[in-house]
């Protein structure tokens, strides 16, 4: 049942090699039509081109354009219902001089990223790692444990923490019925940001099904032979999974650092910002200045800011994944 | 292996269906639609569809859903394709249609800095001409009423109709702690000491907090201030002692649990959840069109209104329409979208569907019409606005297209003096500066 399983996540090394075999037959294949007559290969692009036309229009159209536009913008004043006048710096100057709201909104998302990333990946891991070691009814479990990231980033799972931490919410009458004290999750300051950092982590599904797939394709090998050489579990964990398993903590750890940091809903919908911008994460500012405020120049350099966050962080990831990520050699 | 690889392209194939339906359900209707419309123009060659936005709670989609029936029996060269939403996205909505070129014929506006803008980009027709050759007929209308919508020169909207602040009191709370009614001529230190009375007798909340943004404008304006200068470029008062005064006020009833602090207000969920509608709280400091929303939700509550406290509430209190009918520049049908205001204003019918919702009705012959057959809340309304008439001062109209901004700044102090992280002293001193710096931006 398991080999059937690791042969439909990943498929094996021979199955890749052949794979490798067809393509260079197929180039060369290439290699004789282009001896044959460059007309036809012109015809050949051409036909090519047309069938992925669709997403082509729609990347330059609907992805690049607004993308590059928006750097455009971010050097205006532009304010949705007149013309974009350029100003140069101000927007960006403005942003890191005297903008206290800025500044509280970085700080929150780096606080909520900081912590919740972190949260999600250890509990993604510790329920794969439990999956793992169930047998019967894998599938089922796999989808329970995934449906909340499906409905994850919603407005209705959003609409449904919002009730089960209001002041008369679930959490609190649980909380009252077994005799402990009540507190205002969502209007405290204090503690507002924690349940969203915890809804956060509650969706663990896509990286934990990405974490599952990677256990399964540790070979059963290693822990027998080290369970010969009388390894227990914990430190099998260590010396076996945990550095097989690097390359995709370091994919799970990128993908989920983007996805932090492009929060938006919850405080949105949850906490509306407050209590006292204390849930007021960078994305939500960004909109609020956008469409709120109409002052789309500068929520376009707030776009701009973010993406040389984002890529920086994931830059250092990179960098740093040397030291810590084991790839298995290929022979 | 096979039949797994064969269910999971049965699924993907079923995913897609359905995918694919969705689209096509929605492509449907909206051929559907045009269908419709070029039928109909063919039959009739004068049919003219005009695009209708405004937003409001689903009872005023309704009523204006009917008054849009009513309107287009009597006149059947005109349809009206209608959208609405709640206040929250609407302006959203409207900017991103205001940068296509493509705002509705017709648009509920809203007063203020919303009007302002809107007046700043040259959006708006202006209504004169119509006005002037008796399309739109304001017979009847005070002209203070009609200034509302006035912005340099231009006529760019007329009211719905009139609304006032208003404190929307539970009766049966203040009879059950033996506390008289006030009357309409009350201090804030009256105020303080019903609501001390109420909260010591039944345990309750003694009044609601406010909205800073509706009743410190008010507060500045009942001391003889106001919130920006005549020509929108400062704060319209100088001395911060006046904002430190009001936070003062507000956070010792907080302190003393009096009201709710702004952790209780957040989880409010929509008017029907409001502390007055449920005896939480004997006063609620809010807009009088939305006493029937209230009314209508407080089971086995009597509710009743009266004008806000102050030394001088005359000079606190003001009317202002409670929205008003824009219609935009780009518009290809600005004289049938006349013709709609028209119907709207003058009909009266459309105040039976619709009530007080969309405020009082700005004509007097239509109020007079009315009267006979109110019901007891819309008569209550009706009564209010007058008694407000004869005790109010001209709306302050400076608002500059900043002042959503600033607004919403001040909500944020005011949070942080509640909360406590800053004095009243401080919020005030942090208003200012937020404020000026946003001004000369």
């Amino acid at each position: 049942m398991i080999l059937v399983n690791q042969d439909l996540f990943l498929p094996n090394f021979r199955e890749v090699k052949v794979l490798s075999h067809k393509n260079t037959q197929e180039t060369i294949d290439l290699k004789i039509v282009k001896k044959k007559g460059i007309k036809r290969e012109g015809y050949q692009n051409k036909t090519g081109y047309m069938f992925i036309s669709p997403f082509l229009i729609g990347l330059l159209g609907l992805t690049l354009f607004p993308i590059l536009y928006s750097l455009y913008l971010s050097f205006t004043d532009f304010d949705l219902l007149g013309k974009a006048d350029w100003i140069g710096l101000d927007n960006y100057v403005r942003m890191f001089t005297t903008d206290e709201t800025f500044k509280k909104s970085l700080n929150v998302t780096l606080f909520y990223a900081g912590i919740a990333v972190p949260l999600r990946l250890i509990f993604a891991l510790a329920v794969a790692l439990a999956l793992n070691k169930v047998v019967e009814m894998v599938g089922l479990y796999r989808t329970l444990l995934y449906l909340p990231s499906i409905v994850g980033g919603s407005i209705a799972v959003s609409i449904m923490w919002k009730q089960l931490f209001g002041n008369d919410g679930a959490v609190n009458a649980i909380l009252e019925s077994i005799g402990l004290t009540t507190y205002s999750w969502l209007g405290d300051p204090g503690l507002a940001i924690w349940t969203l950092i915890v809804l956060y982590g509650w969706q663990f599904g896509s990286s934990m099904l990405i974490f599952l797939a990677g256990l399964r394709n540790i070979p059963q090998t290693y822990y027998e032979a080290s369970s010969v050489d009388g390894a227990g579990p914990i430190k099998q964990f260590f010396i076996i999974t945990i550095p097989l398993l690097t390359p995709v903590i370091l994919f799970n750890t990128i993908m989920q650092v983007i996805q932090g940091f492009m929060a938006f809903t919850p405080s949105f919908i949850i906490t509306e910002g407050g209590p006292i911008n204390s849930t007021l994460l960078y994305v939500l500012y960004m909109y609020r200045r956008a469409f709120e405020y109409f002052d789309m120049g500068y929520a376009s350099a707030m776009a701009w800011f973010m993406l040389v966050i984002i890529a920086a962080f994931t830059a250092l990831i990179f960098k740093s994944s040397s030291h810590w990520v084991h790839y298995e050699s290929d022979d | 292996m096979k039949i797994k690889i064969k269910i999971l392209f049965l699924f993907l194939f079923c995913t897609m269906l359905l995918i694919l339906a969705a689209c096509s359900d929605s492509d449907d209707k909206e051929k559907g639609n045009s269908n419709d419309e070029s039928s109909k123009k063919e039959g009739d060659d004068e049919q003219v569809t005009l695009r209708m936005t405004w937003w409001g709670s689903q009872s005023r989609h309704d009523q204006t859903q009917e008054i849009i029936d009513l309107f287009e029996e009597e006149n059947p060269d005109i349809k009206i394709d209608s959208e609405f939403t709640g206040w929250d996205g609407y302006f959203e909505k409207m900017a991103a249609s205001a940068a296509g070129n493509n705002l509705p014929d017709i648009m509920q506006q809203n007063f203020g800095e919303y009007l302002n803008q809107y007046a700043d980009k040259e959006l708006l027709a202006d209504l004169t001409p119509f006005i002037e050759d008796g399309l739109i007929n304001l017979d009847g209308v005070s002209d203070t009423v009609i200034d509302s919508g006035i912005q340099e020169g231009k006529v760019l909207g007329i009211p719905t109709g009139t609304n006032a602040l208003t404190v929307i009191y539970n009766k049966t709370l203040l009879d059950e702690a033996g506390v008289e009614v006030p009357d309409e001529d009350w201090t804030w230190d009256e105020h303080n000491q019903i609501a001390n009375d109420v909260h010591n007798a039944t345990g309750e909340y003694g009044t609601r907090h406010f909205d800073v943004d509706l009743v410190f404008e008010y507060y500045l304006r009942e001391k003889g201030f106001k919130l920006f200068n005549e020509d929108g470029t400062d704060l319209g008062y100088e001395d911060d002692q006046l904002l430190t005064d009001y936070f003062t006020m507000v956070k010792k009833l907080i302190d003393e649990d009096i009201s709710p602090g702004p952790d209780v207000i957040q989880q409010i969920q929509g008017i029907e959840d409001e502390l007055v509608v449920h005896g939480k709280s004997p006063f609620d400091f809010r807009w009088s069109n939305q006493l029937g929303a209230l009314a209508g939700a407080a089971e086995g509550q009597k509710l009743g209104m009266t004008m806000l406290p102050g030394e001088d509430i005359t000079k606190g209190m003001y009317l202002k329409p409670a929205m008003l009918w824009s219609i935009s520049e780009n518009s290809e049908y600005k004289e049938e979208a006349a013709r709609f205001i028209d119907f709207f204003l003058s009909t009266t019918k459309v105040y039976e569907i619709g009530g007080a919702d969309r405020g009082v009705p700005i004509k007097q012959e239509i109020r007079d019409e009315l009267s006979p057959s109110l019901n007891e809340v819309d008569q209550q309304v009706y009564d209010y606005i007058d008694l407000v008439t004869e005790n109010s001062s001209p709306i302050d109209s400076n608002f500059p297209p900043e002042s959503s901004e600033i607004l919403s700044k001040l909500e944020e102090i005011d949070e942080l003096v509640m909360y406590g992280e800053i004095s009243p002293e401080e919020g005030a001193i942090q208003f200012r500066e937020e404020a000026v710096s946003i001004l000369g931006r």
